[in-house]
């Protein structure tokens, strides 16, 4: 029943000088691609490189929300195929990824949010995803603590319901999916730090690293919020993502309360029970670009408020701890996902601000076929950078962004 | 109810003052002074609580509240931690966790299930086959978890928030805290002092052992407390919680009230020039086996229950110690009447030989170099096994109680937090703060010193250093305080012993998530070789306790399993608050305020039912009757008023204010006459419009417009953003909150407005699209606009908002001939839809840009030199077809008119629905939609996809737009 005590993903290897591919960045997209390289390719002369331990990043810091309702026909499909994968990946990895698809409720505060809903809700309905519109009393059944009185700021109308989504353990994914690569033969060297790419007209030629050069002829860099910084470093690419702190803290341990995702867009707050029955709540981002993962007395005390409102019942619970992560936010909250186009062999995918869980098992699966065939899924085509220089942004959220001053 | 000590110096309880309480039903009595878990045990409880994960005995162990042990649900509210909350007559206090009593639990079996649950044991279960995982999952919800809250729960009590400054913040009412207050108060600053518990005092508070010259350190505490607290610069908050630091020394904490206060507790968030923290330390957990059996407890825990609670901890109690500190608490404890069998000391050598001496004259048996290895005793101790620390020689001795310390842990959490950074320290086998953030000190007893004159004296020199940084203190002071320290004894040597020879099987690491330092070991060999990995991996840290009790030890042992040669591994990160904190104290209370427009209350009272929008509270409707039929044919028939007064105005004046506007407006503003409105749009980098208004010239330079009421807030910050690098000479003003605007709308709207201005409003004198101002009787200033949203002829009067009423009931009782009736937001939604006026956000989204929306025509093609934002954009995207555009559409045979948010669709999706109504003007349903490029033909067919519509389409075909008045005549009027 118990695997043995030993390393889960493979015995501390020396870096060799050439590998196949090498991935930049030990987080969940790495991790995924490197496993469906490895799976579906057959391509296991990989070598992952993280800076720090896998899953330091953004994948140990996010709240492992995981769903498929979101606004575009380009994301959905992405999505939707990203929430079917996490029982298969359970089943694969032979590790307990713990998916609770409890729901999610999001929470709509006036008519015209409710409008707004509707055509999420129909986009997901069109693709196959079970999503409804659902009214305050409807909520109400589904989450007793939720207060839908009219005395609080922001009256709740009613919620767009997701039954299929919910939460995955975050930490799982990350050792499971490097558990998985590693046993085909994937190398995961940690503690090792990515300093620069080689080319030769216009190829990939090596990946230096502070252990030494690495030869190879394909590179992905997905290294979360650190993935615009190391292109325009490595490259020169100029990337349209401006990095973010969002924070996310947890209350003590309770019994089950929450059998729901609850989310707010007007309290830019959400809240969901894990399995060892903490509240998880963040939502919003600090509206200054950083790279720190520094946590700030506003944003605890604005969650605090929040929950107060809409779900009082919490009044009575401790906040036991609260963390810091960045999000990598791009003009139109979507991705950039590119390869062979700026440089041959020089693949990238970041911009996933705080969408990067929820959806790394399908990309990672599409980067790795982009990456073996050296041709773009379709469903990956309108990623790539070349929309913004085009003026085409994806339409992910209604509203404009206003996270910077020059949305 | 045992007899309590009653004459005692250090005593906190007065035993003549009975408090009831409730306890599992039954009620019990403590006395005043007690904490909850103080009142329990002299009530003869010893378990208070199980384990989360094996549902182990747990009792009273530091009672400071670093662990899970004694939390308990108290009047409804989970997770109270009974040793550091204060009784209270009428509490009801409950177990958790337990199925039957904490005493006996009919869970407890699960101890002995541990083989089957080595670290991270749930990833490699549970998930074959796939079936079993979501009832598994069930039962692990219902398993994991402390305490209960009902959904229903309603906090009582009131939670206040205050956010002081101050010069100087000190974290810590110890001596060395105190002293750090002293200094800098005595340069005449103005300090804060934060101590955690009721009193001032520290861990020197409850010691009756000698300061100096035959005064007690509890003597020394009083003296120090009372110089402290007639210091009138110096603001005292005691029973405040420091619980986070941030950049710029804000600190964070939060007060529990007196019964004379008015709060029940009060979040503080203060700013302080410079911050001395003298957090003092904790015990350092003795890892050996069944290391937190009730009766197993730290030296601190022991002396305070009889020191400052008044009772003694048990009978007889064996100690197993590496401080001085346990040596001390031996001799105070054996003068009040327990029977100690034997000391075993870590230590080979380095006691004081004072209290060695005094444990000698006692006749305690002491063993140097010596451990206890195992506490036997199903529920409480019964017995224990104490072992030379080579587990050579072995001794077992009767007790109820076990004293059990490795040494101290400095609490470094307000310093970590603001990141300073750890270096292991060999000599203190601490981990010491080290590049301290900017203005801030740490000071006392978690810098490694004992002696209490060295405390007190890096107190007062963290005190003067904090001055310095408030230019009060000279430099030859600060080098006279640290000479002073140097004659001092500097910080005293900590034992080094991590675990006692065990194998460690139930040699807990961390008591909340019960981790053993077997399961330490596994996560090890699995891969997980660093603390923050093994953290997540293993559960140590993660409970409510925050790391409290797994704290140094983790990383000791983490380094030591893996014989890395030098300690490089740090402990897992520290992150706020550093104690655990109620939502609603965080919470305080609530800031979201809403924006009332002049005419609220006016509105309310007509039966306007409100919404917010944005900033704002606005009027939606004025019937229950959401779709507004009676609104919207008042309007087209007659006459209505809408309360515009959200919509955002601005002034901009100033040799450069047309350059400004040009920068940001896609019209040219230059052909803009006086006495005349220009409609216009802004756009952002990629053409996409942000916002669109009216553009008046007011005079030479001198500009008013207006924006959308969601755009008001940004306004500024966009212009100015825009024109960062130009350097031009203009000034912007933001009117919105002063001005008020009424929207009087309908084909009898100049009926009205002539009763009530002395100027020509006839078409001629006052035609569509012009300006005017004018006075109305002579006091109000109205600046008026012809406008057309709505379809119908309307005046938009903007007029200063303290006006706005006066003139509303002016117009209102003019139009009382007409029925002149109110009409709100939604109602306007449906008109201006008919006319096919766009509402930004609602025809737009965040993709479509001015040509997309059809708005092309406001963009002059031939103002260059302007860089106006957005239109290198729109040339580049004005040859793209690809692009979705806004339709207008009619519904086939009649049918009704498609949910807004529809979907339009083929086999994928093409499009969707804006705004769509079943129109009543026009006795059709019309709407419009985004949609792609090559549908946009007139005459193109539509199919609606709905939610919840399964499969079932409704169609539509694209016609020419407006559906309204097409030529406009009515507007023009």
């Amino acid at each position: 029943m118990f695997s043995k005590s030993k390393p889960m993903w493979g015995k501390k290897n020396k870096l060799k000088s050439s590998y196949d591919v090498v991935l930049i960045g030990g987080g969940l997209h790495s991790l995924a691609t490197a496993y469906y390289l490895a799976k579906e390719h057959g391509i296991t002369d990989v070598a992952i490189i993280e800076k720090n331990y896998i899953g330091y990043g953004g994948a140990g810091r996010n709240t492992a929300i995981v769903r498929a309702n979101q606004r575009t026909q380009y994301n959905v499909p992405l999505y939707k195929e990203a929430l079917d994968l996490w029982p298969v990946l359970t089943r694969e990895l032979d590790y307990n990824l713990m998916f609770n698809n409890c729901g999610n409720l999001n929470l709509m505060h006036s008519e015209a949010a409710m409008n707004a809903a509707r055509m999420n809700v129909a986009t997901a309905q069109f693709h196959g995803v079970e999503s409804h519109l659902i009214d305050a009393k409807q909520a109400k059944e589904l989450v007793p603590a939720l207060n839908i009185s009219d005395d609080i700021t922001f009256p709740i109308h009613g919620a767009m319901y997701h039954p299929p989504g919910g939460v995955v353990r975050h930490d799982a994914v990350v050792w499971g999916l490097a558990k998985g690569a590693a046993k085909m033969g994937v190398e995961i060297h940690q503690h090792t730090e990515a300093t620069g790419i080689q080319t030769k007209n216009g190829k990939v030629t090596a990946v230096v690293t502070d252990k030494g050069v690495i030869n190879t002829k394909q590179v992905l860099l997905s290294a979360g919020g650190y993935s615009a910084a190391l292109i325009h470093g490595f490259l020169g690419i100029k990337l349209p993502i401006s990095v973010l702190t969002i924070q996310a803290m947890v209350t003590q341990p309770l019994k089950p309360l929450l059998d729901h995702v609850v989310s707010s867009g007007a309290y830019h707050c959400y809240a969901n029970q894990t399995l060892k029955g903490e509240i998880a709540t963040g939502a919003h981002m600090d509206p200054w670009p950083n790279y720190t993962t520094l946590t700030t007395a506003h944003y605890i005390k604005h969650q605090a408020e929040a929950l107060s409102e809409f779900l009082p019942a919490l009044r009575g619970v401790r906040f036991m701890r609260i963390w810091g992560g960045l999000a990598d936010m791009t003009p139109d909250m979507a991705p950039i996902m590119d390869g062979n186009e700026q440089v041959e062999g020089f693949f990238m995918d970041c911009g996933w601000g705080y969408f990067g869980f929820k959806s790394c098992s399908a990309v990672g699966r599409h980067m790795a076929d982009f990456m073996a065939t050296n041709t773009c899924p379709d469903i990956l085509k309108p990623f790539a950078l070349k929309r913004y220089k085009e003026h085409k942004l994806m339409g992910e959220t209604a509203a404009l962004m206003s996270y910077s001053p020059d949305n | 109810m045992m007899t309590r000590f009653n004459h005692l110096p250090t005593l906190k309880i007065n035993t003549g003052d009975k408090i009831p309480f409730t306890y599992k039903g039954k009620t019990f009595y403590g006395v005043k002074g007690d904490t909850i878990a103080t009142a329990l045990y002299a009530n003869g409880v010893r378990i208070y609580a199980r384990s989360l994960k094996y549902h182990r005995p747990r009792g009273l162990y530091s009672m400071n509240g670093e662990c899970s042990n004694t939390m308990m649900e108290v009047n409804g509210i989970p997770n109270v931690r009974t040793e550091t909350t204060y009784l209270k007559p009428g509490m009801v206090i409950k177990e958790q966790n337990v199925k039957g009593s904490a005493e006996n639990d009919l869970l407890g079996f699960i101890d002995k299930m541990d083989w089957a649950m080595p670290a991270g044991f749930y990833y490699d279960t549970m998930h074959k086959p796939a079936k079993i995982w979501p009832v598994a999952m069930k039962q692990i919800r219902k398993a994991a978890g402390i305490g209960k809250l009902s959904p229903d729960h309603h906090m009582p009590g009131k939670y206040d928030e205050i956010f002081p400054t101050c010069d100087v913040c000190v974290i810590g009412g110890g001596h060395a805290g105190m002293k750090a207050a002293l200094a800098a108060a005595q340069k005449g600053l103005r300090v804060i002092l934060m101590e955690a518990r009721p009193w001032l005092g520290g861990d020197f508070e409850y010691r009756t052992s000698e300061y100096l010259d035959s005064q007690t350190h509890h003597e020394r505490a009083v003296q120090l407390a009372k110089e402290v607290e007639k210091t009138e610069n110096i603001r005292v908050f005691t029973h405040t919680a420091n619980v986070g630091t941030y950049n710029n020394n804000l600190v964070t904490g939060f007060q529990i009230g007196k019964e004379s206060d008015s709060f029940t507790e009060r979040y503080i968030e203060l700013r302080a020039n410079s911050v001395v923290v003298a957090t003092g330390c904790i015990e350092r957990p003795l890892l050996f086996e069944n290391n937190e059996r009730p009766g197993v407890m730290q030296a601190g825990c022991a002396l305070r229950l009889a020191n400052t609670y008044g009772m003694l901890p048990g009978k007889t109690a064996v100690f197993s110690i590496g401080h001085d500190l346990g040596l001390e608490t031996a001799a105070t404890l054996h003068d009040l009447g327990l029977s100690i069998p034997v000391i075993a000391d870590i230590r080979e050598d380095g006691q004081d030989p004072k209290l060695l001496k005094a444990v000698l004259d006692r006749k305690i048996t002491i063993l140097k170099g010596w451990v206890a290895t195992e506490a036997h005793g199903s529920k409480q101790v019964k017995k224990v096994t104490i072992k030379s620390v080579d587990a050579t020689v072995s001794k077992t001795f009767d007790c109820d109680v076990l004293v059990a310390s490795a040494g101290f842990t400095p609490l470094t959490g307000p310093l970590v937090i603001n990141q300073a950074k750890l270096t292991y320290d060999n000599h203190t086998n601490f981990f010491l703060p080290t590049d301290l953030p900017k203005k801030m000190y740490a000071a006392g007893r978690l810098l490694g010193f004992e002696n209490a004159e060295s405390i007190e004296a890096s107190g007062h020199l963290a005190g003067l250093k904090a001055a310095y940084d408030c230019e009060n203190c000279s430099i030859a002071e600060l080098g006279d305080a640290k000479k002073a320290m140097e004659t001092l004894p500097g910080p005293a040597r900590g034992t080094k012993l991590i675990t006692a020879p065990v194998k460690g099987r139930k040699t807990f690491i961390c008591f909340d998530e019960d981790v053993s330092i077997k399961n330490i070991k596994q996560s090890i060999n699995k891969g997980f070789d660093v603390p923050e990995l093994i953290k997540r991996f293993s559960g140590a840290g993660l409970g409510p306790g925050q790391g409290g009790i797994p704290g140094h030890n983790l990383p000791l042992f983490t380094a030591k399993y893996q014989a890395l040669p030098d300690i490089r591994i740090k402990p897992t990160t520290v992150r706020p608050p550093l104690v655990p904190t109620l939502i609603a104290t965080y919470a305080g209370t609530n800031h979201t305020m809403f924006k009332r427009t002049p005419m609220d209350e006016m509105q309310r009272k007509d039966g306007g039912i409100f919404r917010n929008i944005g900033v704002w509270q606005r009027a939606r409707y004025f019937s229950k009757d959401f779709t507004c039929k009676k609104e919207i044919e008042n309007v087209r028939n007659n006459v209505g008023m809408l309360d515009g007064s959200t919509l955002g105005k601005f002034r901009i004046h100033g040799p450069d204010a047309l350059n400004a506007l040009q920068r940001v407006y896609v019209s040219d503003l230059s052909k803009i006459k006086e006495g005349r409105v220009k409609y216009t749009a802004m756009c952002n980098d990629d053409g996409c419009v942000i916002d669109d208004g009216v553009v008046v010239k007011l005079g030479e330079n001198d500009y008013y417009f207006s924006t959308s009421t969601g755009r008001a807030g940004q306004t500024i910050e966009w212009i100015r953003y825009h024109t960062r690098y130009e350097n031009w000479d203009f000034a912007l003003v933001n009117l919105t909150d002063a001005m008020g605007v009424i929207n009087l709308s309908g084909p009898n709207a100049r009926k009205v407005l002539e009763k009530v201005v002395d100027i020509d409003v006839s078409n001629e004198g006052f035609g569509f699209s012009e300006y005017k101002e004018f006075t109305i009787a002579d006091t109000i200033p109205v600046k008026a606009m012809r406008l057309g949203f709505v379809g119908e002829l309307s005046y938009e009067l903007h007029v200063p908002a303290s006006y706005m009423k006066s003139l509303w009931l002016m117009l209102n009782e003019a139009g009382k001939e007409f029925n002149i009736q109110n009409f709100g937001v939604e109602a306007q939604n449906v008109l201006r839809m008919e006319k096919c006026h766009v509402i930004l956000g609602q025809e737009s989204e965040q993709r479509t840009n001015l040509l997309d929306i059809g708005m092309g025509f406001l963009w002059s093609r031939k103002k260059t030199g302007y860089k106006t934002v957005g239109v290198a954009a729109l040339i580049q995207a004005e040859k793209d077809n690809n692009r979705l555009k806004l339709v207008g559409f009619k519904m086939e045979n009649n049918g009704r008119a498609p949910k807004d948010g529809a979907l339009i669709v083929d086999d994928r999706v093409l499009g969707h629905v804006c705004t769509a109504r079943n129109s009543f003007s026009l006795n059709e349903a019309v709407g419009m939609a985004l949609v792609q490029g090559d549908m946009s033909k007139i005459g193109t067919r539509l199919a609606f996809y709905e939610d919840e519509c399964n499969g079932e389409l409704i169609y539509g075909t694209v016609v020419e737009t407006p559906f309204y008045d097409p030529e406009g005549k009515r507007m023009k009027m």
